[in-house]
C-alpha cells in the first residue's frame, strides 16, 4: 500500500480538526497494515510476523492476563448493571465510582480518555470486547504490578465506565457523531470521471453479453459485399492457417480479416496488449479509428508486438483488428495470429472469450496519467490529501484530456454541428459549455460561463488552444474536483451527482440520468430507488462490485504467491494467475450477476478450472463440464467450425465436488495465498476470517515472530505446532480466538489441495468462536464453517459495511445511527443479493441528511 | 599569478606555432577561441522531397569553385558559397522492394529492406529497412555524450505525409524493422516541443479565476468542510507564486544563451488546417519550429520530410493541377509537364533557401556567426530522375558549416556508393564508422576531397 508523501501531516490535520472516530479506524488500517497475511514467501522463511514484533505482543497481551476464579462473578455483576433500568441509578453510581478510580489508578498510564500516555501505554484504549471481559482483565491485571488492588466491584466499575465512556465502538460514536466530509475526486474517481465526460459525448453503451470478436472474413485484399465470404464471432483471436485458406470461398493467396468488437476489463491496472502476427495488421483500440498497434507492413520476422496501456474496471474497451494477407509475386509466410495480453496480477495469456464483447462498444477514453495514491487512513480511498503532487496530476490529467478533446471530441462535435452557425465562435462556446456542463455535473451559472467557456476562448485565436485552456480551468475546477460542491443544485441533480459517485465511481453522464436530474425526476424514495436498479447493472457498477470483493478478500496482498519448489514443483506463476481467474469467475457468479447470492460464496455448487488446474489439483478439476446450463458455453461453438482454432487454456464452469464446494472457503488461490510456502498456516487463516469474513477488530500484533520450524518439531501436526507456540496464555487473548477459527480449514494444504492426513496424523478441523455477542459457535471442518458463515450476523455486518465504505466512502453512520442495522436487515429480506443491497446503499447515499452544523454565510 | 616577458613567451608557452598566431590574435580572445572550437555544436538536417529531379536543369554543369546554379538551384543564390552539389553518388542498394520503396527506405540506411508483403512495382515485396538511418545513428551517439547530449537528440518533421505507415512514408530507422514516423502536424510538433511550458503559461494565467471560484463555491459549505477547501487555495497561492517565478526568468531573457533560448516560445498561426493547400504555410510553419527548436538546442539531427517516396502533392499555388508523382513519369518529351516539374523542384529548393535563410538570420547562441554557419542541410531526394526510376545520381545538395567541410563547390564522383557518403557524415561529425549500411558499399571508405 503506498503512502502519499504528506500522509503523516494529512492526519494529524485530521485527527486535530474532525471526529475521533478515526483514531479507531485508523488503527484498523494500522492493524491491517501490520496484519498477519502472508507476503511473498521466499526460500529463506521469511515472514510478516517479525520476532521484536511478537515480543511487544506478548508484553502487552501480559496485562491481559486471564484469572479463572474472578470470572464468573464479575462477568454477572458487570453486565446486569449497566443494561437494567430499573438499576439506573446504580448505573451512575457504579460509573462515577469506575470514573473516580479510572482517574486515581489508571489515567496516570491511559491517559483521561484512554487516549495513552507517551512513555507508558501509548495506545489508543478502544475495542470490541464486552465488560465482562474487560472486567477480566482489570482484575487479573490491572493495574499494573499492583492487579489486587482492582478487584471485584471495583473492576466492575472501572469496566464500565471504560466502555460507556471512550472504549466501545458505541462509545465512540457517541463522543464524536460520524460526518460526511467534504472530499475531492479520488484517483479512481478522477479516471472514471474523465471516461465519463468523454463518452458523455458518444452513443451510450447498452450492456451486451454475447463474448467473443465480430469477424468478417473477405476473399481478396478489399473489402467488398460480394468478397465478404464468413461473417460470423470467433471466441478468441488465436488461429494457426499456416498456408491454407481461413475459410470456405477464401482463397490462400490474399484474404483480409476484420475483428471487431470490445475489451472487457475487470481491474483497473496497467494492460500489456500483445499481437502476434506473421501477416501485416493494424489494431485500433479505444476507439475505432485510433491506431494503437500499426503492423500495416509486414516486414521480415518482425511478428510480435506490444504495448502497455492502463485500462479501468468495468470498461468495455472498443477493439479492431485489420489482418491482410496480401498477395505478392514471392512466396507467402504462413500465417498466424494471436490476441493476447497481461493484466495486472496475470501473467501473459490469450485473451479469453469472457473479456471479449462480440459488439460495438462506443468509444472511451482511459487516463494515463500516473495518479498518486489517495489517503486511505479511513481503510477505504478518501479524496483528503491536497498536495502538489496531487495536484501536479489533476493538471497533467487535464492536460491528457484536453489533448484527446482536440484530436476527437472537438473534430466529431464540428462535424455533428456543421450546419449551426459559427458566429462569435459559437460552435466552440457551445462544444466547451456541454463538456462544462457534464464536468460541473449541473448547469452552468452566468459567472461560471463567463470564466470557464468565454474568457478563455476569447484568450486565444486557435481554437485548439482555446480547448485546452478551457479544459484545463474546467477540469482544475472547485466544481469537478469536489463533487459535493453542489449544495445549490436542485434536489434532482444532487441525487443524480451521489447515485453516479456511489455507483459508478463518476459523474452523471448517461444520458437518462442526465435528463432524470435535468427535468426534476428525482425527488422521491421510488424514482431514487428506481434509477438506481438500473445502474447497478451497468458494467461500471459491476466492475465496482468486483474491487470490492478483492478488497473485502483483501487479495490486494495476495499478488505474488510462491511455494516451495521441491514439495510443489509445477505451482508457478501461470498456476497462480489461473487460480485467480477461477476466483474471479466464482466471484461474479456467485455475487456480481443479477441473481448472486452472498450465501454463495461459501457453498457455490461450481468452480471454474483449466486443464492447468486439472492437472495440478487432480480429477476433481477436471475440466469436463458436468453441467450445461451455464450461459457462456451456450454460445461456444464446437471447435471444428473454426478453421485454425488453436485450443486454449480457457477456464470452464463445472459442478465443483466436494471438498472443493465451499466457494471462496475451498478455493485454492486464498487457502495457498494464507499459507507458508511449504506448510499452512491456521493464523493467516484465521486472522483472514475473523478480520475480514467476520469484520472483528484484532490488537495489532505489536510483535511478530518466525513459526515453529516443523524440522525441529518431526512429530507434530501443523495445528500441534501453532498451539505449542502459542500456548502461552498471554498469547492465547487473541489466539484463542485466531486458532479456532483457523484450524477449520487445515483439511487444505499449503496449496490448497485438500488432505485427510498431515504425515502419519489425521487432520484435526475443529474449531469455535465468539461472535459479537458472546456466544460461542463450535465446528468442525469446512462444511460447519460455510455454514456458519452463510448465516453469521458478524459476517453479515462484515460485508454490509464493508459494501457501504467502499461504495459511499463515508461513514454509514453519519447518514443515521441505525442505518447499518436497517441495511443489514434488506439485505437478507434481498436473498443477500448485492445488487439490491447496492440499491439501497445508493439510495441512503443519495439523501443525506442536511448538514447538521449551519452554513454560514450561505447567500443563495 | 603567471607573468610572460614578452608577446613571444606567452605565445610559446601556450604553445602555439608560428603558423597559429594570426589565428590566435585574429580572434577575441584566446580563451574564447579554444572554447568554442572544442564545444562547437555541429548539427545536421536531412531535407527530403520526392520523385527525383529534372538532371538538366539541377546539376551545374561546371565542376569546382567556379560552377553556376542551374534554374532549378537558382533560389540557392544567396548561398552560393555555403553550397556543395555532390554529383555521381549512387544508392546501389538492391533487394526486396521496388525503385521508391528503396530510394527511401535506403537512403539514409544504406541497406537492403526485409522481405515483406509490401508489393510494389517490382517482383519482390518488402517491408521495413534491415538498419538505422544515419540521422538516428549520429542521434544515439550524440546523446551517449554528456556533452552533446540534448532534450530529444534528434527531431522527426513532416510535411503532409499521408497517414499511412509503410515504406514509401518512412525515411529515418531506429534501427532494423523500427521505422520512425515524422510529425507532420506542427501544432503536435509545437506540443511535443513546447507543450509543457505552454500548459504552465495557460495554468498560470487561469489560476487567478480558479481562486475566486474556490471562494466563492465554500461559502456553501461547514467551517470544517471549507478547511480542505482553504488548505487547497493555499496550496494554489503557493504554485501561482512558483510560476510566475519561473515564467518571468524566461520572459526577461534578452541574451543569446542556448538556455535561455529555450523559453522563446515561438507562435503559430491559427488553425491551418492539414491539407493540401496549406502546403507552403505548412512548411513554414515547421521550419520555423525546426529553427526554434535547434536554437533552443533541443535537438542537433534533424530529418524533413516533404510528402513521400511517390508524394503526389498538387502545386495549385503555382498553377499545377496534376499530382507530383503521376507528372514525373511523363516522359521528358512532354514539354508541359517537363516544366511544370522543374518549376515543381524549384519550389522545393525555395524551401531549402528558405530554411538556410532563416537560419543565416539567426545568431549562434552562445558562440559568433550564424546557425547555418554550423548547421548542415543535406537536401536529397529517393531518386535521381523521376521516369526512369534511376538512384543513380541521387540529388545531394548540402548548404552551411555544420560538418565543416568545403562549400561553395560543385563535386562530382562519378558513381560511388552513396553508404560512402553516409560514412562522410558520421566522421564530420566526429564519430567515424568504418562502416554504414551494408559494408559490401564501403570498402573505399569515406569520400575524399570534402574538406
Amino acid at each position: 500500500m503506498a503512502e502519499s508523501p504528506l500522509h503523516g501531516s494529512r492526519l494529524l490535520a485530521v485527527f486535530n480538526r474532525i471526529d475521533k472516530t478515526i483514531l479507531f479506524i485508523r488503527s484498523q488500517s494500522l492493524m491491517q497494515r501490520l496484519n498477519l497475511v502472508p507476503r511473498p514467501i521466499t526460500g529463506e522463511r521469511r515472514h510478516l510476523i517479525q520476532i521484536d514484533d511478537i515480543v511487544r505482543l506478548c508484553i502487552a497481551v501480559s496485562m491481559f492476563v486471564f484469572l479463572a476464579v474472578m470470572f464468573l462473578s464479575t462477568l454477572a455483576s458487570g453486565d446486569d448493571t449497566v443494561t437494567s433500568g430499573e438499576q439506573l441509578t446504580d448505573a451512575n453510581v457504579l460509573l462515577s465510582r469506575g470514573e473516580a478510580i479510572w482517574k486515581q489508578s489508571c489515567a496516570d498510564c491511559h491517559g483521561e480518555q484512554g487516549e495513552g500516555v507517551p512513555g507508558a501505554y501509548e495506545k489508543l484504549l478502544i475495542g470490541d470486547e464486552s465488560v465482562g471481559q474487560l472486567t477480566k482483565v482489570i482484575v487479573e491485571t490491572m493495574p499494573k504490578d499492583e492487579a489486587e488492588t482492582c478487584v471485584g466491584e471495583d473492576a466492575v466499575a472501572v469496566a464500565t465506565w471504560i466502555h460507556h465512556t471512550f472504549y466501545s465502538e458505541a462509545a465512540r460514536l457517541r463522543n464524536r457523531p460520524a460526518r460526511i466530509m467534504l472530499t475531492h475526486l479520488t484517483g479512481n474517481q478522477l479516471q472514471q470521471s474523465l471516461a465519463d465526460l468523454y463518452g458523455s459525448f458518444g452513443n451510450s453503451s447498452e450492456r451486451e453479453d454475447q463474448h467473443g470478436l465480430t469477424a468478417r472474413y473477405y476473399d481478396g485484399t478489399s473489402r467488398k459485399d460480394d468478397t465478404l465470404k464468413i461473417e460470423r464471432v470467433d471466441p478468441i483471436i488465436n488461429f494457426d492457417w499456416g498456408k491454407e485458406s481461413p475459410g470456405e470461398g477464401i482463397e490462400s493467396k490474399a484474404y483480409f480479416i476484420r475483428w471487431r468488437g470490445g475489451l472487457k476489463v475487470d481491474e483497473t491496472g496497467r494492460y500489456e496488449i500483445i499481437v502476434r502476427s506473421t501477416a501485416a495488421f493494424q489494431m485500433d483500440f479505444g476507439r475505432f479509428g485510433r491506431l494503437f498497434i500499426d503492423n500495416h507492413v509486414q516486414s521480415g520476422d518482425k511478428t510480435e508486438f506490444r504495448k502497455s496501456v492502463t485500462l479501468m474496471a468495468g470498461r468495455v474497451y472498443p477493439l479492431q483488428i485489420d489482418l491482410y494477407q496480401r498477395e505478392r509475386k514471392t512466396e507467402q509466410p504462413p500465417v498466424n495470429v494471436m490476441l493476447s495480453w497481461v493484466a495486472p496480477h496475470g501473467v501473459e495469456e490469450v485473451i479469453p472469450q469472457r473479456n471479449l464483447i462480440a459488439t460495438t462498444p462506443p468509444a472511451t477514453f482511459a487516463l494515463q496519467t500516473r495518479l498518486p495514491p489517495d489517503d486511505r487512513s479511513y481503510g477505504y480511498d478518501r479524496g483528503l490529501a491536497v498536495d502538489l503532487a496531487w495536484d501536479e496530476s489533476t493538471t497533467q490529467a487535464a492536460v491528457e484530456f484536453a489533448s484527446i478533446a482536440i484530436s476527437e471530441l472537438w473534430p466529431d462535435y464540428q462535424k455533428r454541428h456543421k450546419d449551426d452557425t459559427d458566429e462569435n465562435r459559437a460552435r466552440l462556446r457551445s462544444f466547451v459549455g456541454e463538456i462544462a456542463e457534464v464536468a460541473f455535473r449541473g448547469p452552468l451559472t452566468e459567472e461560471e460561463r463567463q470564466l470557464y467557456v468565454d474568457d478563455q476562448i476569447e484568450a486565444t485565436e486557435d481554437d485548439a488552444s482555446a480547448v485546452k485552456r478551457c479544459l484545463l480551468t474546467i477540469l482544475k475546477s472547485p466544481r469537478f474536483l469536489y463533487p459535493e460542491l453542489d449544495r445549490d443544485r436542485s434536489v434532482s441533480q444532487r441525487v443524480a451527482n451521489r447515485l453516479a459517485l456511489t455507483l459508478f465511481d463518476s459523474l452523471p453522464s448517461d444520458k437518462a440520468l442526465r435528463e432524470a436530474a435535468r427535468n426534476n425526476q428525482l425527488e422521491t424514495e421510488e424514482y431514487i430507488r428506481q434509477m438506481a436498479q438500473r445502474m447497478v447493472n451497468d458494467d461500471r457498477c459491476t466492475g465496482k462490485m468486483r474491487e470490492m470483493l478483492f478488497e473485502w478478500l483483501n487479495l490486494s496482498r495476495l499478488n505474488d504467491i510462491t511455494k516451495d519448489r521441491e514439495l510443489y514443483p509445477n505451482f508457478d506463476s501461470t498456476l497462480v494467475a489461473d487460480l485467480r481467474s477461477s476466483l474471479n469467475a466464482l466471484l461474479d457468479d456467485a455475487v456480481i450477476d443479477a441473481d448472486g447470492d452472498f450465501r454463495q460464496l461459501f457453498d457455490a455448487d461450481w468452480v471454474y478450472t483449466s486443464p492447468r488446474l486439472a492437472e495440478f489439483y487432480g480429477d476433481l478439476w477436471q475440466t469436463e463440464p458436468n453441467e450445461t446450463s451455464d450461459s457462456d458455453d451456450g454460445e461456444e461453438n464446437p471447435a471444428e467450425a473454426f478453421i485454425g482454432l488453436q485450443p486454449t487454456n480457457e477456464l470452464k464452469r463445472v459442478q465443483a465436488k466436494a471438498p472443493y464446494n465451499h466457494g471462496v472457503l475451498s478455493h485454492p488461490y486464498l487457502m495457498s495465498g494464507l499459507a507458508y510456502s511449504d506448510t499452512t498456516s491456521p493464523i493467516h487463516r484465521g486472522v483472514f476470517l475473523i478480520r475480514y469474513l467476520l469484520g472483528r477488530t484484532l490488537q495489532p500484533p505489536n510483535a511478530a515472530f518466525t513459526p515453529l520450524s516443523p524440522d525441529l518439531h518431526p512429530d507434530l501436526t501443523t495445528r500441534e505446532r501453532v498451539q505449542l507456540q502459542t500456548s502461552p496464555e498471554t498469547c492465547q487473548v487473541c489466539h484463542s480466538k485466531i486458532n479456532q477459527l483457523g484450524f477449520t480449514l487445515e483439511t487444505f494444504d499449503a496449496v490448497g489441495r485438500f488432505r485427510e492426513k498431515e504425515g502419519q496424523k489425521q487432520i484435526d478441523a475443529s474449531g469455535s468462536y465468539i461472535d459479537q455477542n458472546g456466544e460461542t459457535v463450535t465446528f468442525t471442518g469446512t462444511d460447519d464453517l460455510a455454514q456458519y458463515l452463510q448465516g453469521s450476523d458478524d459476517a453479515h455486518r462484515a460485508f454490509v459495511g464493508r459494501a457501504f465504505q467502499h461504495f459511499v466512502k463515508q461513514p454509514i453512520a453519519a447518514y443515521g445511527p441505525e442505518k447499518l442495522d436497517e441495511l443489514i436487515e434488506k439485505f437478507r429480506a434481498g436473498n443477500f443479493n448485492l445488487q439490491n443491497l447496492l440499491v439501497e446503499i445508493a439510495v441512503i447515499a443519495a439523501t443525506p441528511p442536511a448538514p447538521t452544523s449551519p452554513t454560514s454565510n450561505t447567500d443563495s | 599569478m603567471i607573468h610572460y616577458n614578452s608577446r613571444r613567451d606567452f605565445l610559446k608557452q601556450a604553445g602555439l606555432s608560428a603558423l597559429g598566431i594570426n589565428l590566435a590574435m585574429g580572434l577575441p580572445s584566446l580563451t574564447r577561441a579554444s572554447a568554442t572550437t572544442a564545444t562547437r555544436k555541429q548539427r545536421l538536417i536531412f531535407v527530403f522531397s520526392p520523385n527525383g529531379v529534372i538532371p538538366d536543369h539541377f546539376w551545374p554543369e561546371t565542376l569546382g569553385s567556379e560552377f553556376e546554379l542551374k534554374r532549378i538551384l537558382q533560389p540557392l543564390q544567396p548561398f552560393r558559397d555555403q553550397t556543395i552539389t555532390m554529383h555521381g553518388v549512387c544508392n546501389q542498394i538492391k533487394g526486396d522492394g521496388d525503385g521508391h520503396m528503396r530510394g527511401i527506405g535506403c537512403l539514409l540506411t544504406g541497406i537492403e529492406l526485409f522481405p515483406g508483403d509490401i508489393q510494389g512495382g517490382s517482383d519482390t515485396p518488402a517491408g521495413w529497412s534491415m538498419g538505422i538511418s544515419v540521422d538516428q545513428h549520429l542521434k544515439n551517439q550524440l546523446q551517449a555524450n554528456p556533452e552533446t547530449q540534448t532534450r530529444f537528440g534528434s527531431l522527426e518533421f513532416g510535411v503532409m505525409v499521408p497517414d499511412r505507415a509503410d515504406t514509401w512514408t518512412r525515411l529515418s530507422y531506429g534501427g532494423p524493422n523500427q521505422p520512425m514516423a515524422p510529425i507532420d502536424d506542427p501544432y503536435q510538433m509545437f506540443d511535443k516541443l513546447y507543450g509543457q511550458q505552454k500548459n504552465r503559461q495557460i495554468l498560470s494565467s487561469v489560476l487567478d479565476g480558479l481562486q475566486d471560484d474556490y471562494r466563492r463555491l465554500s461559502q456553501m459549505i461547514s467551517s470544517e468542510d471549507r478547511q480542505l477547501l482553504e488548505e487547497h487555495l493555499e496550496m494554489t497561492r503557493q504554485l501561482e507564486k512558483d510560476l510566475q517565478r519561473e515564467l518571468a526568468v524566461g520572459k526577461s531573457d534578452t541574451s543569446h544563451s542556448a538556455n535561455e533560448a529555450g523559453h522563446a516560445v515561438p507562435t503559430l498561426p491559427a488553425n491551418i488546417e492539414e491539407q493540401n493547400d496549406n502546403m507552403p504555410q505548412l512548411t513554414r510553419m515547421q521550419m520555423d519550429l525546426l529553427v526554434n527548436g535547434f536554437a533552443a538546442d533541443f535537438a542537433r539531427v534533424a530529418t524533413f520530410q516533404i510528402t513521400n517516396s511517390v508524394g503526389q502533392p498538387r502545386m495549385k499555388w503555382l498553377g499545377i493541377e496534376e499530382g507530383h508523382h503521376t507528372l514525373s513519369h511523363e516522359p521528358d518529351d512532354n514539354a508541359e509537364a517537363y516544366e511544370q516539374l522543374i518549376q515543381i523542384n524549384t519550389w522545393y529548393c525555395e524551401q531549402v533557401a528558405h530554411l538556410a535563410k532563416r537560419l543565416s538570420e539567426t545568431p549562434e547562441p552562445g558562440a559568433d556567426g550564424s546557425m547555418l554557419d554550423n548547421t548542415t542541410i543535406v537536401w536529397t531526394n529517393e531518386l535521381g530522375k523521376g521516369n526512369n526510376h534511376t538512384r543513380n545520381n541521387i540529388p545531394f545538395v548540402m548548404l552551411g558549416g555544420g560538418l565543416g567541410w568545403r562549400t561553395g563547390i560543385a563535386h562530382d564522383f562519378k558513381g560511388v556508393p552513396h553508404n560512402r557518403l553516409l560514412m562522410s557524415y558520421c566522421e564530420a561529425m566526429g564519430h567515424p564508422v568504418d562502416s554504414f549500411g551494408n559494408p559490401d558499399f564501403c570498402h573505399d571508405g569515406v569520400l575524399s576531397g570534402l574538406v
